[in-house]
């Protein structure tokens, strides 16, 4: 019985392990591979070619990089800025036409963001804003920022306002009430939201392409042209660099968020002993 | 006054913002989907493009095609992202241990990767001479390139569905997990009690506790799967494209008068995801689906 269990359990394991990561051995391998030739299940020729171009030899790679960077962190920035009052609004005060500005600020969740890009577009070369940063940061707000006033909302649902209140009766002015009180409480939220924000902005390809005109290089602009029939082992190496990028900004940001509690934790604790 | 008007100036930056750069957007296209663009001396207005739109064979392929492979994708991914919901569940309750939460993270990494580079990773696994063909032939199974289905860049779409079901299962998953997680351990004793193996315990508790979050779940992976861009323009073929493809295309096509067309395709396919939308809206809060029950 324990036997065929643990049978059950290995057969299950292996199951969910092929179907999330057996995808990637074929990526990993083509990075590594120099004219990896069918029918070898292996390349016959393991190269680090691939890797040195995309890492060394083509400046482009650490550029784009960082223009993908760049465009998502001041698109999170702005994001959190316009989301955390719009958050407040809607969770905490009694709104008429509530409906209306919650089927605004949503709509971007279910329209998807190229119909309005492309419907600006001739707006925006108009105004100078294509081929450049602030254009495509400008295009990518729309579909992110709903994602973080989703996120600050649920924060919100649960910040009492007699701790607010409290606080101030203890002489807090408003600046200070936000930043010891509010502030420390939203962050958990504020964090999975930036999270969201960033993930979806470093994704975009078509409306950084159309806005950008190709000349904003972010890295899925430059992947692109390898993954749609260039060379496999560069465009393999590409692919693992780009998700490799999500998933570092999203780990680097759940570290930052831990630090932070780590901090206050131990502030609190020395705060009590004297 | 100013307490009055205070949560509208809170209000205010977000909501100009998306009224600005999104609904202005659509508006500016609308426009020129009646054909006013006054840059370029067109000041009439007309119903030109969704006229010629709807009588071209192109458009028709193309939504067709669009809400076949949607439907698959989402029905697959649905099913696939409920079975690995359970089968962690179960396994979660056998084992009580942290371990497991290691699972949680792993699934999030196929919804952590870019469309681009999912749809990347299909065409490696599946493409005639790509890995599963390899395997294949390796074993003994095909001889030649040929004899490996066409199954990316085909013109019924499975590319662009295996794309999605891989990428979205995970979503479903973690749409169905947190119900599951209601559902509490006594439950699973006083059925056993009453005789009930796995599968009667499945069948008649499990099963009918997720289906509405599920539903919902599978809905938005067809919304999100019917306006997506990224997966069907690398996977898929230049005809039939799917509705946002086909926009891409008639726009970047190069001549102004295909212009008002594509802007035209879009504000449909903006007026079926608002549908489509809605729907699931209303459905999620009619069966209370991300609150649940007591």
């Amino acid at each position: 019985m324990k036997r065929q269990r643990l049978l059950a359990n290995t057969f299950l394991f292996i199951f969910l392990l092929m179907f999330i990561v057996l995808p990637f051995v074929p990526l990993v391998l083509s990075s590594f591979s120099y004219n990896w030739k069918w029918p070898n299940v292996l390349p016959e020729i393991f190269s680090l070619s691939a890797w040195k171009y995309v890492l060394f030899d083509n400046s482009g790679t650490w550029q784009a990089i960082g223009t993908s960077l760049l465009i998502a962190f001041i698109v999170t920035a702005i994001n959190i800025i316009l989301a955390v009052p719009a958050a407040n609004a809607l969770v905490r005060y009694p709104l008429k036409g509530r409906w209306l500005f919650e089927a605004i600020i949503f709509a971007p969740i279910v329209i998807p963001a190229f119909v309005a890009v492309l419907g600006i577009h001739l707006t925006f070369l108009r105004f100078g804003l294509t081929e450049t940063i602030f254009g495509v940061v400008l295009a990518h707000l729309s579909p992110t920022l709903p994602y973080v006033v989703r996120a600050a909302m649920t924060s919100y649902n649960t910040l009492s306002i007699d701790w607010e209140d409290q606080a101030r009766m203890l002489g807090a002015g408003p600046l200070s009430r936000f930043y010891h009180v509010v502030l420390p409480h939203l962050l958990p939220g504020i964090a999975a939201g930036a999270s969201l924000s960033i993930l979806i902005s470093l994704s975009q390809y078509l409306i950084t392409f159309i806005i950008g005109s190709g000349q904003v290089m972010t890295l899925p602009i430059l992947l692109f042209p390898f993954i749609s029939g260039g060379d496999p082992a560069i465009a393999s190496a590409y692919s693992l660099v780009f998700a490799g990028m999500a998933v570092a900004a999203l780990l680097i940001l759940d570290l930052a968020l831990k630090r932070y509690y780590k901090k206050k934790q131990a502030a609190a604790s020395k705060g009590v002993r004297e | 006054m100013l307490r009055k008007i205070k949560p509208y100036l809170l209000l205010f930056p977000a909501a100009a913002t998306i009224v600005l750069l999104f609904f202005g957007g659509l508006f500016d296209g609308f426009l020129k989907s009646l054909g006013y663009f006054p840059a370029i001396g067109e000041t009439g207005f007309s119903l030109k493009a969704y006229s010629s739109l709807f009588h071209s064979d192109a458009f028709w392929d193309s939504l067709i095609v669009t809400i076949r492979i949607a439907a698959i994708s989402s029905v697959l991914s649905a099913f696939l992202g409920a079975i690995v919901a359970v089968v962690v569940f179960m396994m979660h309750e056998k084992s009580r241990s942290g371990a497991l939460n290691l699972w949680n993270r792993l699934f999030q990494l196929p919804l952590t990767i870019p469309h681009l580079v999912g749809g990347y990773v299909i065409v490696l696994l599946f493409m005639q001479s790509g890995f599963l063909s390899k395997i294949l032939a390796k074993v003994g199974v095909i001889e030649q390139i040929p004899d490996f289905p066409v199954l990316v860049n085909d013109s019924f779409g499975w590319g662009i569905i295996l794309a999605y079901t891989w990428k979205e299962a995970p979503f479903v998953a973690l749409m169905v997990y947190p119900v599951l997680e209601r559902i509490h351990r006594k439950w699973r004793d006083v059925s056993r009690v009453y005789g009930a193996g796995n599968w009667d315990f499945i069948r008649e508790i499990v099963v009918p506790a997720i289906l509405p979050a599920w539903t919902v779940a599978a809905f938005i992976v067809f919304v999100f799967t019917f306006s997506a861009f990224e997966v069907p323009y690398l996977l898929g073929v230049t005809y039939p494209s799917m509705l946002p493809v086909y926009s891409y295309q008639l726009y970047s096509s190069g001549t102004l008068a295909d212009r008002p067309e594509a802007l035209a395709v879009n504000l449909i396919l903006a007026l079926l995801t608002v549908l489509l939308g809605l729907i699931a809206y209303y459905f999620s809060k009619r069966w209370n689906v991300l609150k649940g029950w007591e």
